[in-house]
């Protein structure tokens, strides 16, 4: 492990993965601080930008943006009670309550403290159990793979916010749009209407900057801006000896939540930052003063959500499969870039795998430079308000979805899955499952044939097989569980924002 | 109507349906072939079906989970946003870089009545200056800056 840890420090190091590195923690924290524009949309937004550059450059780049947004989030949450992300809901319930009681620079010290500490954790945890996980995978048979894909759609579904029969219906459907382009084994043309742009298969970057970026922005301009800059007044960053003392059982026991809730498809930030918040309210001595500004309750949250968005990582690089949105947007960058993410990825490409998770720990070491004693510069992000923002936006998106193919019928594309989105939002639909099955659609289907093509046409195979069999079954049981009211109800109140 | 009646679920359901039996309408040109050696409309087929029946729970569940009525589009906001950003797509080559992006701003900064006519100039301005720094001279994307007509690059 050591060895491979120097090959990816050797990687993450060079200058112009630094840079990059760089790059995507500066963008993350200011699109954490800003509300109303997400990890999701922005990485879409960018993926366009970055198939210049080598494969790993890309993905340091993007990873970045996806943890520096968590720490940014909690920036505006503590000083604001405007929680950037979804991930610093939670974080609003303490965090502002301290800055009001004056001890905003105590929170916003441990929270970055908190995270950097969790991202530490977490990387060993993506580097140890990666070659792991990676060397079981490889003994997975077309249907293992199959039943490994469903389990991984139903459990995203399971997990996210809503009506589970509706973001199941949303996976389905990510994975119908999926099916559209030329039938890989046959050379048919499926669903394309005869339009030659459309047999390669519905744009990626198109799909996701129309639902996520292009629908955001109509949402956004429909509500009234609510904004109030009265920010909190930032005193010395350092903690006090008891708050210090508090605050660290909190943040163990927050990066234990969190690396291991983002592991589960679906699960990553805002779960886990909310499983480590009812954990300290249960757990700690001072459960008492929660409500008006326990440290624990910035400690614990803030850690679970950045441990969880690194080891989100984890079935993306062993095995292939998406856990979150921005995992998907990840399986994209990598497949445009040629690569396929999966088992072998860890054999074929070392410098990619190794390289990325040493990045993520300098990335930490960066975002804690680049918050702490720049907090008012983010602060003042604040004060650019919405009207210059979106229109940066669309330009953005429209001339990066031009870029691809230097082709306008990507962006009348990308106008289609916007007025999609926004349809989708306005019927209260989860967008994220969506593009999790598109992503694993193809794969699951060229599984299924395999599988079947294996078996002589018996769909038993998928019972018969041990591995297989134990994973439709985890899946089973996770949709049984929903349909549970009890259970049902808890998720409902644990995901509720 | 009931009070129970769900009209964001029941149109939910009725919209995964109508995709759906679209979608195996159109699987009809591609053959099946059998569950050994599927063809290419063996995918489709589950798919949609699989599709459909989550379309026809959305819309039974959505008959007693009620009330919630159907939102209120803000069409104007929606018509502005996506027709900015299609007529980008269809001035890009005929007028160049720099003044798609213009009309884009000008269309798109009317979907919010905050607006200003000093800050839409000077958003496109900065967004002019700053995208041909990132896409014409950073990544070199082939689009002429200028209106081709002018007969310069």
């Amino acid at each position: 492990m050591i060895e491979n840890l120097t090959l990816g420090l050797s990687v993450a190091l060079t200058f112009h993965n630094l840079l990059f590195a760089f790059i995507g923690c500066m963008i993350g924290t200011a699109i954490g601080v800003l509300p109303g524009i997400g990890p999701v949309a922005t990485i879409s937004l960018l993926l366009p930008l970055t198939f210049g550059v080598e494969p790993v450059t890309a993905i340091i780049m993007l990873a970045g943006i996806y943890y520096g947004a968590q720490y940014g989030g909690s920036t505006t949450a503590i000083l604001l009670n405007l929680p950037g992300e979804v991930s610093a809901v939670v974080t609003t319930l303490e965090g502002y309550k301290m800055a009001r009681r004056g001890r905003a620079g105590a929170a916003l010290a441990i929270a970055a403290l908190g995270s950097f500490f969790a991202g530490t954790v977490a990387t060993i945890v993506v580097a140890a159990s990666g070659p792991l996980l990676t060397s079981v995978a490889l003994s997975f048979g077309p249907a293992d793979y199959f039943s490994l894909m469903l389990l991984g759609l139903i459990i995203s579904a399971v997990l996210a916010q809503g009506s589970v029969v509706k973001s199941v219906a949303m996976v389905v459907l990510g994975v119908a749009l999926g099916l559209v382009g030329t039938d890989v084994q046959t050379g048919q043309q499926r669903f394309t209407f005869g339009i030659p742009e459309l047999s390669d298969g519905i744009g990626f970057v198109s799909l996701a900057m129309g639902i996520f970026g292009i629908a955001e922005i109509i949402l956004n301009l429909e509500k009234p801006e609510n904004r109030n800059v009265s920010v909190a007044k930032v005193d010395s960053l350092w903690l006090t000896k008891t708050e210090m003392r508090r605050a660290t059982p909190a943040v163990l026991r927050g990066t234990a939540v969190g690396s291991i809730l983002g592991i589960l498809p679906g699960g990553g930030a805002a779960l886990s930052a909310f499983a480590s918040y009812m954990m300290e309210s249960k757990l700690s001595k001072y459960r008492h003063e929660f409500g008006t500004g326990a440290i624990e309750g910035v400690a614990g949250p803030e850690s679970a959500n950045n441990a969880a968005s690194q080891t989100s990582f984890i079935p993306l690089l062993t095995l292939g499969i998406p856990a979150n949105a921005v995992m998907a947007l990840m399986v994209g960058a990598l497949i445009i870039q040629g690569i396929q993410p999966g088992p072998r990825m860890v054999e074929a490409q070392p410098e990619l795998f190794w390289g990325l998770i040493a990045s993520m720990w300098v990335g930490n070491l960066m975002l804690l430079v680049i918050n702490l004693p720049m907090i008012g510069m983010w602060v003042s992000l604040l004060r650019v308000p919405y009207r210059f923002l979106y229109p940066a936006i669309l330009i953005f998106c429209a001339i990066g979805v031009y870029s691809l193919n230097n082709s306008a019928f990507d962006v009348y594309q990308t106008v289609l899955f916007g007025l999609f989105g926004y349809l989708l939002a306005k019927l209260k639909f989860e967008p994220a499952p969506l593009l999790i099955g598109f992503v694993l659609g193809p794969m699951m289907e060229e599984h299924l044939r395999r599988a079947m093509l294996l078996s002589r046409g018996d769909a038993m195979v998928f019972l018969e097989r041990p591995i297989s069999a134990s994973l439709l079954a985890i899946g089973a049981i996770a949709l049984g569980a929903m349909l549970l009211p009890a259970i049902r109800k808890k998720k409902d109140e644990a995901l509720a924002e | 109507m009931n009070s129970k009646m769900n009209a964001k679920d029941i149109s939910s359901g009725a919209l995964l349906i109508a995709i759906a039996a679209l979608g195996l309408y159109f699987n009809l040109d591609h053959p099946m072939g059998t569950a050994r050696r599927m063809g290419p409309g063996y995918m489709p087929a589950l798919t949609f079906w699989l599709l459909g029946g989550l379309g026809l729970a959305v819309l039974l569940i959505g008959l007693r989970n009620g009330p919630d009525r159907l939102d209120r589009w803000a069409w104007r906001e929606l018509g502005l946003i996506l027709a900015s950003m299609a007529v980008f797509g269809a001035l890009l080559e005929q007028i160049g870089f720099a003044l798609s992006i213009l009309v884009t701003v000008v269309i798109s900064a009317l979907a919010d009545r905050s607006q200003t006519v000093k800050g839409v100039i000077g958003c496109s301005a900065f967004l002019i200056a700053l995208c041909w720094l990132v896409f014409i001279r950073g990544l070199d994307i082939r689009v002429p800056f200028l209106p081709p007509f002018l007969g310069f690059y």
